[in-house]
Protein backbone atom coordinates (compact mmCIF):
# COMPACT_ATOMS: atom_id res chain seq x y z
CA UNK A 1 0.00 0.00 0.00
CA UNK A 2 2.75 2.30 1.10
CA UNK A 3 4.88 1.54 -2.35
CA UNK A 4 1.44 2.03 -4.25
CA UNK A 5 0.49 5.34 -3.08
CA UNK A 6 4.84 6.58 -3.27
CA UNK A 7 4.61 5.37 -6.83
CA UNK A 8 1.04 7.19 -7.27
CA UNK A 9 2.81 10.38 -5.97
CA UNK A 10 5.79 9.94 -7.94
CA UNK A 11 3.75 10.16 -11.10
CA UNK A 12 1.72 13.02 -10.24
CA UNK A 13 4.79 14.30 -9.17
CA UNK A 14 6.36 13.32 -13.15
CA UNK A 15 3.67 15.11 -14.36
CA UNK A 16 3.74 17.97 -13.35
CA UNK A 17 7.64 18.45 -14.43
CA UNK A 18 6.61 17.07 -17.91
CA UNK A 19 4.03 19.39 -18.33
CA UNK A 20 6.62 22.21 -16.94
CA UNK A 21 9.35 21.30 -18.99
CA UNK A 22 6.49 21.49 -22.39
CA UNK A 23 5.47 24.71 -20.92
CA UNK A 24 9.05 26.28 -20.51
CA UNK A 25 9.91 25.55 -23.81
CA UNK A 26 6.91 26.80 -25.36
CA UNK A 27 7.74 29.95 -24.35
CA UNK A 28 10.94 29.76 -25.00
CA UNK A 29 10.32 29.43 -28.51
CA UNK A 30 8.22 32.05 -28.28
CA UNK A 31 10.94 34.29 -26.83
CA UNK A 32 12.80 33.15 -29.84
CA UNK A 33 10.48 35.21 -32.22
CA UNK A 34 12.23 38.33 -30.37
CA UNK A 35 15.38 37.16 -29.90
CA UNK A 36 15.38 36.11 -33.94
CA UNK A 37 14.45 39.68 -35.08
CA UNK A 38 17.11 41.51 -32.73
CA UNK A 39 20.39 38.60 -33.92
CA UNK A 40 18.74 38.93 -37.62
CA UNK A 41 18.55 42.72 -37.92
CA UNK A 42 21.17 43.56 -35.51
CA UNK A 43 24.45 44.26 -38.09
CA UNK A 44 22.00 46.79 -40.07
CA UNK A 45 21.06 48.97 -36.49
CA UNK A 46 25.13 49.25 -35.89
CA UNK A 47 25.96 50.11 -39.77
CA UNK A 48 23.43 52.60 -40.52
CA UNK A 49 22.15 53.89 -37.07
CA UNK A 50 18.83 53.78 -35.25
CA UNK A 51 17.80 57.00 -35.64
CA UNK A 52 18.37 56.87 -39.91
CA UNK A 53 16.29 54.06 -40.17
CA UNK A 54 13.29 55.00 -38.39
CA UNK A 55 13.43 58.34 -39.23
CA UNK A 56 14.85 57.77 -42.87
CA UNK A 57 12.11 58.61 -45.32
CA UNK A 58 14.68 56.81 -48.77
CA UNK A 59 14.40 53.62 -49.35
CA UNK A 60 16.65 52.00 -51.65
CA UNK A 61 18.16 48.82 -50.68
CA UNK A 62 19.81 48.32 -53.34
CA UNK A 63 21.79 51.00 -53.78
CA UNK A 64 25.20 51.13 -52.60
CA UNK A 65 25.61 52.73 -49.96
CA UNK A 66 22.05 51.32 -49.73
CA UNK A 67 19.31 53.58 -47.94
CA UNK A 68 17.54 51.96 -45.95
CA UNK A 69 15.05 54.99 -43.91
CA UNK A 70 11.68 53.39 -43.08
CA UNK A 71 10.02 56.66 -41.85
CA UNK A 72 6.98 56.39 -44.78
CA UNK A 73 6.47 52.46 -43.71
CA UNK A 74 5.70 53.56 -39.88
CA UNK A 75 4.07 56.69 -41.34
CA UNK A 76 1.58 54.71 -43.36
CA UNK A 77 1.57 52.18 -40.88
CA UNK A 78 -0.04 54.58 -38.57
CA UNK A 79 -2.05 56.73 -40.43
CA UNK A 80 -3.86 53.27 -42.02
CA UNK A 81 -4.35 51.56 -38.19
CA UNK A 82 -5.52 55.17 -36.48
CA UNK A 83 -7.58 55.95 -39.42
CA UNK A 84 -9.23 52.11 -38.92
CA UNK A 85 -9.99 52.93 -35.35
CA UNK A 86 -11.39 56.42 -35.84
CA UNK A 87 -13.71 54.87 -38.30
CA UNK A 88 -14.10 51.94 -36.02
CA UNK A 89 -14.81 53.16 -32.98
CA UNK A 90 -18.52 55.19 -33.45
CA UNK A 91 -19.84 52.20 -34.83
CA UNK A 92 -18.13 49.54 -32.70
CA UNK A 93 -19.20 51.67 -29.13
CA UNK A 94 -22.51 52.04 -30.72
CA UNK A 95 -22.90 48.22 -31.60
CA UNK A 96 -21.49 47.58 -28.00
CA UNK A 97 -24.19 49.53 -26.02
CA UNK A 98 -26.90 48.42 -28.58
CA UNK A 99 -25.95 44.53 -27.27
CA UNK A 100 -25.33 45.20 -23.98
CA UNK A 101 -28.26 47.62 -23.45
CA UNK A 102 -31.15 47.97 -26.16
CA UNK A 103 -30.88 44.95 -28.22
CA UNK A 104 -33.89 42.14 -27.72
CA UNK A 105 -32.49 38.69 -27.13
CA UNK A 106 -32.88 37.11 -29.93
CA UNK A 107 -31.20 40.20 -32.12
CA UNK A 108 -28.23 39.78 -29.76
CA UNK A 109 -28.01 35.83 -30.17
CA UNK A 110 -27.94 36.71 -33.72
CA UNK A 111 -25.07 39.20 -33.64
CA UNK A 112 -23.20 37.88 -31.51
CA UNK A 113 -22.82 34.77 -34.01
CA UNK A 114 -22.26 37.33 -36.66
CA UNK A 115 -19.51 38.76 -34.94
CA UNK A 116 -17.68 35.56 -34.34
CA UNK A 117 -17.95 34.69 -38.27
CA UNK A 118 -16.86 38.02 -38.96
CA UNK A 119 -13.66 37.43 -37.46
CA UNK A 120 -12.98 34.19 -38.77
CA UNK A 121 -13.07 35.68 -42.69
CA UNK A 122 -9.68 35.44 -43.65
CA UNK A 123 -7.47 39.12 -44.19
CA UNK A 124 -6.96 38.19 -47.80
CA UNK A 125 -10.65 37.39 -48.80
CA UNK A 126 -11.12 40.94 -47.09
CA UNK A 127 -8.10 42.53 -49.06
CA UNK A 128 -9.46 40.54 -52.35
CA UNK A 129 -13.51 41.94 -51.62
CA UNK A 130 -11.90 45.71 -50.95
CA UNK A 131 -9.37 45.57 -53.63
CA UNK A 132 -12.01 44.57 -56.32
CA UNK A 133 -15.07 46.30 -54.81
CA UNK A 134 -14.17 49.20 -53.28
CA UNK A 135 -11.05 50.06 -55.34
CA UNK A 136 -12.95 49.69 -58.87
CA UNK A 137 -15.78 51.95 -57.04
CA UNK A 138 -13.28 54.83 -56.11
CA UNK A 139 -11.49 54.78 -59.43
CA UNK A 140 -15.08 54.95 -60.87
CA UNK A 141 -16.33 57.91 -59.21
CA UNK A 142 -14.06 59.70 -58.14
CA UNK A 143 -11.99 59.50 -61.42
CA UNK A 144 -9.08 58.65 -59.09
CA UNK A 145 -6.14 57.05 -61.75
CA UNK A 146 -5.90 54.42 -59.07
CA UNK A 147 -8.14 53.77 -56.40
CA UNK A 148 -5.97 52.05 -54.19
CA UNK A 149 -5.35 54.49 -50.81
CA UNK A 150 -4.53 54.26 -46.99
CA UNK A 151 -8.48 55.25 -46.93
CA UNK A 152 -8.83 52.55 -48.79
CA UNK A 153 -7.04 50.04 -46.58
CA UNK A 154 -8.55 51.85 -42.92
CA UNK A 155 -12.17 51.24 -44.42
CA UNK A 156 -11.38 47.08 -45.19
CA UNK A 157 -9.59 47.28 -41.98
CA UNK A 158 -12.35 49.21 -39.77
CA UNK A 159 -14.22 46.23 -40.92
CA UNK A 160 -11.47 43.65 -39.88
CA UNK A 161 -11.33 45.11 -36.43
CA UNK A 162 -14.95 45.86 -35.81
CA UNK A 163 -15.88 42.94 -34.02
CA UNK A 164 -13.36 42.79 -31.63
CA UNK A 165 -14.30 46.29 -30.85
CA UNK A 166 -17.38 45.33 -30.25
CA UNK A 167 -16.75 42.27 -28.36
CA UNK A 168 -14.13 43.59 -25.80
CA UNK A 169 -16.34 47.01 -25.03
CA UNK A 170 -19.57 44.71 -24.54
CA UNK A 171 -17.68 43.18 -21.84
CA UNK A 172 -16.42 46.55 -20.55
CA UNK A 173 -20.34 47.57 -20.73
CA UNK A 174 -21.57 44.16 -19.17
CA UNK A 175 -18.85 44.34 -16.03
CA UNK A 176 -20.60 47.20 -14.69
CA UNK A 177 -22.12 46.01 -11.53
CA UNK A 178 -26.45 45.71 -12.31
CA UNK A 179 -26.41 48.08 -8.98
CA UNK A 180 -26.06 50.85 -11.33
CA UNK A 181 -28.62 49.88 -13.37
CA UNK A 182 -31.26 48.65 -10.66
CA UNK A 183 -30.98 52.32 -9.15
CA UNK A 184 -31.26 54.01 -12.81
CA UNK A 185 -34.42 52.06 -13.21
CA UNK A 186 -35.76 53.31 -9.69
CA UNK A 187 -35.02 56.87 -10.43
CA UNK A 188 -36.98 56.73 -13.33
CA UNK A 189 -34.03 57.98 -15.79
CA UNK A 190 -34.50 56.50 -19.42
CA UNK A 191 -31.85 53.62 -19.97
CA UNK A 192 -29.79 56.20 -22.70
CA UNK A 193 -29.66 58.73 -19.79
CA UNK A 194 -28.09 55.90 -18.03
CA UNK A 195 -25.67 55.11 -20.59
CA UNK A 196 -24.01 57.99 -21.25
CA UNK A 197 -24.20 59.39 -17.47
CA UNK A 198 -23.15 56.29 -15.49
CA UNK A 199 -22.04 53.31 -17.80
CA UNK A 200 -19.73 55.00 -20.54
CA UNK A 201 -17.91 56.95 -18.00
CA UNK A 202 -17.64 53.63 -15.35
CA UNK A 203 -16.52 51.48 -18.12
CA UNK A 204 -14.05 54.13 -19.80
CA UNK A 205 -10.98 52.23 -19.15
CA UNK A 206 -12.59 49.48 -20.75
CA UNK A 207 -13.81 50.96 -23.63
CA UNK A 208 -10.04 52.26 -24.47
CA UNK A 209 -8.57 48.67 -24.01
CA UNK A 210 -11.05 48.06 -26.67
CA UNK A 211 -9.62 50.45 -29.15
CA UNK A 212 -6.26 49.61 -28.47
CA UNK A 213 -6.83 46.27 -28.93
CA UNK A 214 -8.08 47.03 -32.21
CA UNK A 215 -5.48 49.36 -32.87
CA UNK A 216 -2.96 46.48 -32.38
CA UNK A 217 -4.78 44.20 -34.79
CA UNK A 218 -5.31 47.11 -37.49
CA UNK A 219 -1.23 47.46 -37.53
CA UNK A 220 -0.17 44.21 -37.67
CA UNK A 221 -2.58 43.02 -40.20
CA UNK A 222 -0.74 42.56 -43.60
CA UNK A 223 -2.45 41.13 -46.54
CA UNK A 224 -5.43 43.91 -46.38
CA UNK A 225 -3.12 46.91 -46.55
CA UNK A 226 -0.79 44.59 -48.56
CA UNK A 227 -3.85 44.98 -51.63
CA UNK A 228 -5.39 48.10 -50.70
CA UNK A 229 -3.01 50.33 -50.34
CA UNK A 230 -1.13 51.20 -53.26
CA UNK A 231 2.27 50.02 -52.11
CA UNK A 232 4.26 53.01 -53.00
CA UNK A 233 7.58 54.19 -51.69
CA UNK A 234 6.52 57.70 -50.94
CA UNK A 235 5.53 59.89 -48.03
CA UNK A 236 1.95 59.55 -47.42
CA UNK A 237 1.17 63.47 -48.26
CA UNK A 238 -3.08 62.28 -46.87
CA UNK A 239 -5.27 60.31 -45.87
CA UNK A 240 -6.41 59.42 -49.65
CA UNK A 241 -2.32 59.23 -51.20
CA UNK A 242 -1.09 55.40 -51.66
CA UNK A 243 1.10 54.66 -49.21
CA UNK A 244 2.80 51.31 -47.53
CA UNK A 245 2.48 49.57 -44.11
CA UNK A 246 5.55 48.54 -42.37
CA UNK A 247 4.00 44.93 -42.84
CA UNK A 248 3.04 45.30 -46.74
CA UNK A 249 7.14 45.72 -47.26
CA UNK A 250 7.79 42.77 -45.30
CA UNK A 251 5.62 40.64 -46.93
CA UNK A 252 6.65 42.22 -50.41
CA UNK A 253 10.19 41.81 -50.51
CA UNK A 254 11.35 38.96 -47.95
CA UNK A 255 11.21 36.35 -50.38
CA UNK A 256 13.63 38.13 -53.07
CA UNK A 257 16.42 39.35 -50.27
CA UNK A 258 19.14 38.10 -50.58
CA UNK A 259 19.67 36.34 -46.87
CA UNK A 260 21.94 38.65 -44.65
CA UNK A 261 22.50 41.57 -47.20
CA UNK A 262 21.36 44.99 -45.61
CA UNK A 263 18.05 44.73 -47.44
CA UNK A 264 17.38 41.54 -45.48
CA UNK A 265 18.37 42.97 -42.06
CA UNK A 266 16.55 46.07 -42.79
CA UNK A 267 13.28 43.82 -43.44
CA UNK A 268 14.27 42.54 -39.83
CA UNK A 269 14.72 46.02 -38.18
CA UNK A 270 11.01 46.86 -39.61
CA UNK A 271 9.76 43.59 -38.33
CA UNK A 272 11.50 44.57 -35.21
CA UNK A 273 9.62 47.75 -34.78
CA UNK A 274 6.32 46.29 -35.44
CA UNK A 275 6.84 43.52 -33.02
CA UNK A 276 8.04 45.73 -30.32
CA UNK A 277 5.08 48.02 -31.03
CA UNK A 278 2.63 45.27 -30.90
CA UNK A 279 4.21 44.24 -27.74
CA UNK A 280 4.45 47.55 -25.98
CA UNK A 281 0.46 47.62 -26.65
CA UNK A 282 -0.04 44.37 -25.33
CA UNK A 283 1.75 44.99 -22.41
CA UNK A 284 0.10 48.28 -21.63
CA UNK A 285 -3.27 46.33 -21.97
CA UNK A 286 -2.43 43.83 -19.38
CA UNK A 287 -1.78 46.46 -16.92
CA UNK A 288 -5.00 48.42 -17.96
CA UNK A 289 -6.93 45.54 -17.06
CA UNK A 290 -5.66 44.60 -13.97
CA UNK A 291 -6.77 47.10 -11.86
CA UNK A 292 -10.00 47.72 -13.12
CA UNK A 293 -11.55 46.16 -9.85
CA UNK A 294 -10.49 48.14 -7.56
CA UNK A 295 -12.38 51.45 -9.66
CA UNK A 296 -15.90 49.15 -10.19
CA UNK A 297 -16.61 48.05 -6.93
CA UNK A 298 -18.25 44.88 -7.21
CA UNK A 299 -20.52 43.75 -4.25
CA UNK B 1 -38.50 67.66 -21.24
CA UNK B 2 -39.62 67.23 -24.77
CA UNK B 3 -35.88 68.04 -26.17
CA UNK B 4 -34.86 65.13 -24.07
CA UNK B 5 -37.99 62.37 -25.15
CA UNK B 6 -36.63 63.44 -28.61
CA UNK B 7 -32.80 63.37 -27.89
CA UNK B 8 -33.73 59.56 -26.23
CA UNK B 9 -35.10 58.95 -29.49
CA UNK B 10 -32.49 59.73 -31.56
CA UNK B 11 -30.09 58.10 -29.94
CA UNK B 12 -32.06 54.89 -29.42
CA UNK B 13 -32.32 55.10 -33.10
CA UNK B 14 -28.30 55.33 -33.37
CA UNK B 15 -27.92 52.26 -31.60
CA UNK B 16 -30.44 49.87 -33.53
CA UNK B 17 -28.56 51.01 -36.60
CA UNK B 18 -25.12 50.61 -35.46
CA UNK B 19 -26.54 46.77 -34.10
CA UNK B 20 -27.90 46.48 -37.35
CA UNK B 21 -25.05 47.24 -39.63
CA UNK B 22 -23.07 44.81 -38.63
CA UNK B 23 -25.74 42.31 -39.26
CA UNK B 24 -25.73 44.46 -42.87
CA UNK B 25 -21.96 44.10 -43.16
CA UNK B 26 -21.72 40.66 -42.62
CA UNK B 27 -24.49 39.32 -45.28
CA UNK B 28 -23.84 41.40 -48.32
CA UNK B 29 -19.77 40.23 -47.56
CA UNK B 30 -21.04 36.69 -47.79
CA UNK B 31 -24.06 37.64 -50.31
CA UNK B 32 -21.45 39.57 -52.75
CA UNK B 33 -19.30 36.59 -52.66
CA UNK B 34 -22.21 34.12 -53.36
CA UNK B 35 -23.40 35.95 -56.51
CA UNK B 36 -19.56 36.40 -57.70
CA UNK B 37 -18.20 33.15 -56.44
CA UNK B 38 -20.94 30.51 -57.31
CA UNK B 39 -20.83 30.52 -60.86
CA UNK B 40 -17.48 29.06 -61.00
CA UNK B 41 -17.51 26.62 -58.28
CA UNK B 42 -18.51 23.29 -59.37
CA UNK B 43 -16.93 19.81 -59.45
CA UNK B 44 -14.41 20.66 -61.98
CA UNK B 45 -13.60 23.38 -60.33
CA UNK B 46 -12.44 21.35 -57.43
CA UNK B 47 -10.99 18.40 -58.55
CA UNK B 48 -8.62 19.99 -61.56
CA UNK B 49 -5.35 21.21 -61.49
CA UNK B 50 -4.66 24.50 -62.80
CA UNK B 51 -4.50 25.20 -66.46
CA UNK B 52 -4.51 27.46 -69.33
CA UNK B 53 -2.48 30.38 -69.87
CA UNK B 54 -1.46 32.22 -67.82
CA UNK B 55 -1.67 29.46 -65.28
CA UNK B 56 -4.65 29.51 -63.33
CA UNK B 57 -7.21 31.21 -65.52
CA UNK B 58 -8.52 27.71 -66.53
CA UNK B 59 -8.75 24.30 -64.66
CA UNK B 60 -9.54 23.82 -60.89
CA UNK B 61 -7.54 24.15 -57.26
CA UNK B 62 -7.70 20.94 -56.29
CA UNK B 63 -3.53 21.42 -55.40
CA UNK B 64 -4.36 24.43 -53.71
CA UNK B 65 -7.14 22.53 -51.32
CA UNK B 66 -4.75 19.37 -50.59
CA UNK B 67 -2.14 21.85 -49.65
CA UNK B 68 -4.09 23.96 -47.53
CA UNK B 69 -5.35 21.04 -45.47
CA UNK B 70 -1.80 19.63 -45.45
CA UNK B 71 -0.63 22.75 -43.85
CA UNK B 72 -3.28 22.86 -41.47
CA UNK B 73 -3.10 19.13 -40.26
CA UNK B 74 0.84 19.96 -39.85
CA UNK B 75 0.60 22.92 -37.82
CA UNK B 76 -2.30 21.55 -35.46
CA UNK B 77 -0.11 18.60 -34.70
CA UNK B 78 2.80 20.51 -33.85
CA UNK B 79 0.81 22.48 -31.89
CA UNK B 80 -1.73 21.37 -30.30
CA UNK B 81 -0.10 18.69 -27.82
CA UNK B 82 2.40 21.86 -26.22
CA UNK B 83 -0.37 24.25 -26.25
CA UNK B 84 -3.33 21.60 -24.46
CA UNK B 85 -0.06 20.21 -22.10
CA UNK B 86 0.89 23.93 -21.06
CA UNK B 87 -2.58 24.67 -20.58
CA UNK B 88 -2.99 21.46 -18.16
CA UNK B 89 0.41 23.07 -16.21
CA UNK B 90 -1.11 26.23 -16.03
CA UNK B 91 -4.50 25.44 -14.52
CA UNK B 92 -3.47 21.98 -12.50
CA UNK B 93 0.08 22.58 -11.79
CA UNK B 94 1.30 23.42 -8.22
CA UNK B 95 3.70 25.38 -8.54
CA UNK B 96 4.51 29.07 -7.93
CA UNK B 97 1.87 31.36 -8.64
CA UNK B 98 4.18 34.16 -10.40
CA UNK B 99 6.02 31.86 -12.48
CA UNK B 100 2.55 30.55 -13.97
CA UNK B 101 1.66 34.56 -14.46
CA UNK B 102 4.45 35.30 -16.06
CA UNK B 103 4.05 32.32 -18.73
CA UNK B 104 0.44 33.68 -18.64
CA UNK B 105 1.45 37.38 -19.56
CA UNK B 106 4.15 36.01 -22.40
CA UNK B 107 2.02 33.82 -23.59
CA UNK B 108 -0.95 36.91 -24.04
CA UNK B 109 1.55 39.04 -25.64
CA UNK B 110 2.52 36.20 -27.87
CA UNK B 111 -0.97 35.96 -29.07
CA UNK B 112 -1.06 39.62 -30.65
CA UNK B 113 1.88 39.26 -32.33
CA UNK B 114 1.21 40.01 -36.02
CA UNK B 115 1.08 36.84 -38.60
CA UNK B 116 3.76 38.74 -41.09
CA UNK B 117 6.26 38.80 -38.19
CA UNK B 118 5.73 35.34 -37.58
CA UNK B 119 6.16 34.26 -41.28
CA UNK B 120 10.03 36.42 -40.73
CA UNK B 121 10.33 34.09 -37.65
CA UNK B 122 9.66 31.09 -40.08
CA UNK B 123 11.97 32.40 -42.54
CA UNK B 124 14.55 32.78 -40.74
CA UNK B 125 14.27 29.95 -38.59
CA UNK B 126 13.09 27.01 -40.54
CA UNK B 127 13.87 28.01 -44.30
CA UNK B 128 17.03 29.81 -43.81
CA UNK B 129 18.87 28.50 -40.43
CA UNK B 130 17.77 25.03 -40.54
CA UNK B 131 17.49 24.61 -43.93
CA UNK B 132 14.20 23.31 -44.90
CA UNK B 133 13.76 25.94 -47.69
CA UNK B 134 10.40 26.92 -49.03
CA UNK B 135 8.43 23.83 -48.45
CA UNK B 136 5.31 22.40 -46.85
CA UNK B 137 6.84 21.26 -43.53
CA UNK B 138 8.34 25.01 -43.19
CA UNK B 139 4.74 26.00 -43.80
CA UNK B 140 3.37 24.13 -41.47
CA UNK B 141 5.53 24.84 -38.67
CA UNK B 142 5.33 28.47 -39.14
CA UNK B 143 1.54 28.41 -38.94
CA UNK B 144 2.23 25.93 -35.57
CA UNK B 145 4.03 28.55 -33.99
CA UNK B 146 1.40 30.96 -34.49
CA UNK B 147 -1.65 29.37 -33.60
CA UNK B 148 0.36 28.01 -30.64
CA UNK B 149 -0.77 30.85 -28.38
CA UNK B 150 -4.19 30.53 -29.44
CA UNK B 151 -4.93 26.48 -28.32
CA UNK B 152 -2.90 27.47 -25.61
CA UNK B 153 -6.01 30.01 -24.09
CA UNK B 154 -8.98 28.70 -25.43
CA UNK B 155 -7.50 25.08 -23.34
CA UNK B 156 -6.18 26.48 -20.41
CA UNK B 157 -9.93 28.60 -20.33
CA UNK B 158 -11.63 25.39 -21.08
CA UNK B 159 -10.04 23.70 -18.25
CA UNK B 160 -10.40 26.41 -15.73
CA UNK B 161 -13.88 27.10 -16.38
CA UNK B 162 -14.49 23.15 -14.99
CA UNK B 163 -16.55 22.99 -11.77
CA UNK B 164 -14.00 23.48 -8.80
CA UNK B 165 -15.86 20.87 -7.14
CA UNK B 166 -14.86 18.24 -9.12
CA UNK B 167 -11.17 18.58 -8.29
CA UNK B 168 -12.15 19.20 -3.57
CA UNK B 169 -14.28 15.90 -4.42
CA UNK B 170 -11.19 14.22 -6.02
CA UNK B 171 -8.82 15.50 -3.38
CA UNK B 172 -10.93 14.68 -0.24
CA UNK B 173 -11.63 10.52 -2.19
CA UNK B 174 -7.91 10.89 -2.29
CA UNK B 175 -7.57 9.63 -6.16
CA UNK B 176 -4.81 10.85 -7.66
CA UNK B 177 -4.15 13.95 -9.37
CA UNK B 178 -3.85 12.10 -12.96
CA UNK B 179 -7.12 10.17 -12.33
CA UNK B 180 -8.84 13.53 -11.80
CA UNK B 181 -7.76 15.19 -14.86
CA UNK B 182 -7.82 12.11 -16.94
CA UNK B 183 -11.24 10.72 -16.19
CA UNK B 184 -13.13 14.10 -14.85
CA UNK B 185 -11.71 17.12 -15.71
CA UNK B 186 -10.47 16.53 -19.16
CA UNK B 187 -14.18 14.58 -20.43
CA UNK B 188 -15.96 17.75 -19.29
CA UNK B 189 -13.20 20.45 -21.40
CA UNK B 190 -13.29 18.39 -23.81
CA UNK B 191 -16.20 19.92 -26.05
CA UNK B 192 -14.69 23.35 -25.61
CA UNK B 193 -10.63 22.36 -26.15
CA UNK B 194 -11.88 20.74 -29.15
CA UNK B 195 -13.36 23.95 -30.23
CA UNK B 196 -10.46 25.62 -29.72
CA UNK B 197 -8.57 23.52 -31.96
CA UNK B 198 -11.38 23.90 -34.89
CA UNK B 199 -10.69 27.75 -34.43
CA UNK B 200 -7.44 27.60 -34.68
CA UNK B 201 -7.15 25.43 -37.86
CA UNK B 202 -9.58 27.76 -39.07
CA UNK B 203 -7.04 30.89 -38.77
CA UNK B 204 -4.28 28.86 -40.01
CA UNK B 205 -6.46 27.84 -42.93
CA UNK B 206 -7.16 31.63 -43.51
CA UNK B 207 -3.17 32.89 -43.13
CA UNK B 208 -1.88 34.06 -45.74
CA UNK B 209 1.33 36.01 -44.73
CA UNK B 210 3.10 33.42 -42.91
CA UNK B 211 3.00 30.83 -46.11
CA UNK B 212 3.62 33.39 -48.58
CA UNK B 213 7.20 33.53 -46.72
CA UNK B 214 7.84 29.82 -46.06
CA UNK B 215 5.41 27.38 -47.99
CA UNK B 216 3.70 28.76 -50.78
CA UNK B 217 4.33 28.79 -54.45
CA UNK B 218 1.78 29.78 -57.42
CA UNK B 219 2.22 26.25 -58.63
CA UNK B 220 2.49 22.91 -57.71
CA UNK B 221 0.97 19.64 -57.65
CA UNK B 222 -0.29 17.33 -54.74
CA UNK B 223 2.62 17.94 -51.89
CA UNK B 224 4.19 14.70 -52.06
CA UNK B 225 7.17 15.11 -49.36
CA UNK B 226 7.42 17.70 -46.65
CA UNK B 227 10.34 19.25 -48.39
CA UNK B 228 8.52 20.34 -51.58
CA UNK B 229 6.28 23.73 -51.76
CA UNK B 230 2.67 23.72 -51.85
CA UNK B 231 -0.27 25.52 -53.36
CA UNK B 232 -2.23 27.03 -50.70
CA UNK B 233 -5.87 28.20 -50.91
CA UNK B 234 -5.40 31.66 -49.43
CA UNK B 235 -1.89 32.33 -51.58
CA UNK B 236 -3.63 30.96 -54.33
CA UNK B 237 -6.48 33.34 -54.28
CA UNK B 238 -3.70 36.51 -53.64
CA UNK B 239 -2.06 35.39 -56.84
CA UNK B 240 -4.95 35.38 -58.97
CA UNK B 241 -5.65 38.34 -57.57
CA UNK B 242 -2.46 40.43 -57.68
CA UNK B 243 -1.58 38.93 -61.41
CA UNK B 244 -4.48 39.88 -62.68
CA UNK B 245 -5.19 35.96 -63.90
CA UNK B 246 -8.68 35.69 -63.87
CA UNK B 247 -11.13 37.04 -61.65
CA UNK B 248 -13.75 34.55 -61.79
CA UNK B 249 -11.76 32.00 -60.77
CA UNK B 250 -10.72 33.94 -57.46
CA UNK B 251 -14.08 34.72 -56.55
CA UNK B 252 -14.67 31.25 -56.42
CA UNK B 253 -11.36 30.58 -54.50
CA UNK B 254 -12.99 33.17 -51.73
CA UNK B 255 -16.15 31.79 -51.96
CA UNK B 256 -14.32 28.47 -51.39
CA UNK B 257 -11.80 29.55 -48.58
CA UNK B 258 -14.80 31.67 -46.74
CA UNK B 259 -17.48 28.52 -46.69
CA UNK B 260 -14.33 26.16 -45.60
CA UNK B 261 -13.90 28.65 -42.45
CA UNK B 262 -17.86 28.86 -41.83
CA UNK B 263 -17.72 25.48 -41.67
CA UNK B 264 -15.19 24.98 -39.12
CA UNK B 265 -16.37 27.87 -37.44
CA UNK B 266 -20.04 27.20 -37.22
CA UNK B 267 -18.76 23.50 -35.87
CA UNK B 268 -16.75 25.29 -33.00
CA UNK B 269 -19.33 27.35 -32.21
CA UNK B 270 -21.95 24.67 -31.85
CA UNK B 271 -19.39 22.37 -29.81
CA UNK B 272 -19.02 25.40 -27.18
CA UNK B 273 -22.96 25.57 -27.38
CA UNK B 274 -23.70 22.24 -26.67
CA UNK B 275 -20.95 22.25 -23.67
CA UNK B 276 -23.14 25.21 -21.98
CA UNK B 277 -26.37 23.17 -22.02
CA UNK B 278 -24.33 20.26 -21.04
CA UNK B 279 -23.30 20.92 -17.56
Amino acid sequence: MNIFKNRSKLLDRLMDIFCLAISICATLLLLAVIAFMIRESGPVWLTAGPVKIITGTEWNPVLKPPQLGIGTMICSTLWTSLGAIFLASPLGFGGAVFLSEFAPDWLAGIIRPVLNILTGIPSVVYGFLGATVLVKFFEFSFHMASGESLFCASLVLTVMVLPYIVVASESALRSVPSEYRQAALALGVSKQYLTFRVLLPLAKKGLLGALILGFGRAAGETMAVLMLAGNSLLMPTSWFSRGEPLSALIALEIGTSEVGSPQYQALFAAGLILLSFIIGINLFLTFLRRPVGNEVRKS
Amino acid sequence: MTVRKWLDRLWLAVFWGAGLLILVILFSILGYLFYRGWPSLSIEFLTLTPKGLPLGSEGGVWPAITGTVYLVLIAVAAAGIPGITAAIYLVEGKDNQKFKQTINLIVQCMAGIPSIIIGLFGYSLLVVYLGFGISLLAGGLTLGIMIFPLILITARDALSAVNENYRLIGISLGVSRRYILARIIFPQAMPSILSGLLLAMGYAAGATAPIMVTAAVISAGSPGSLLEPVMALPYHLYTLFSQQISLDKAYGTALLLVLLLLAINITALCLRGCKRKGV
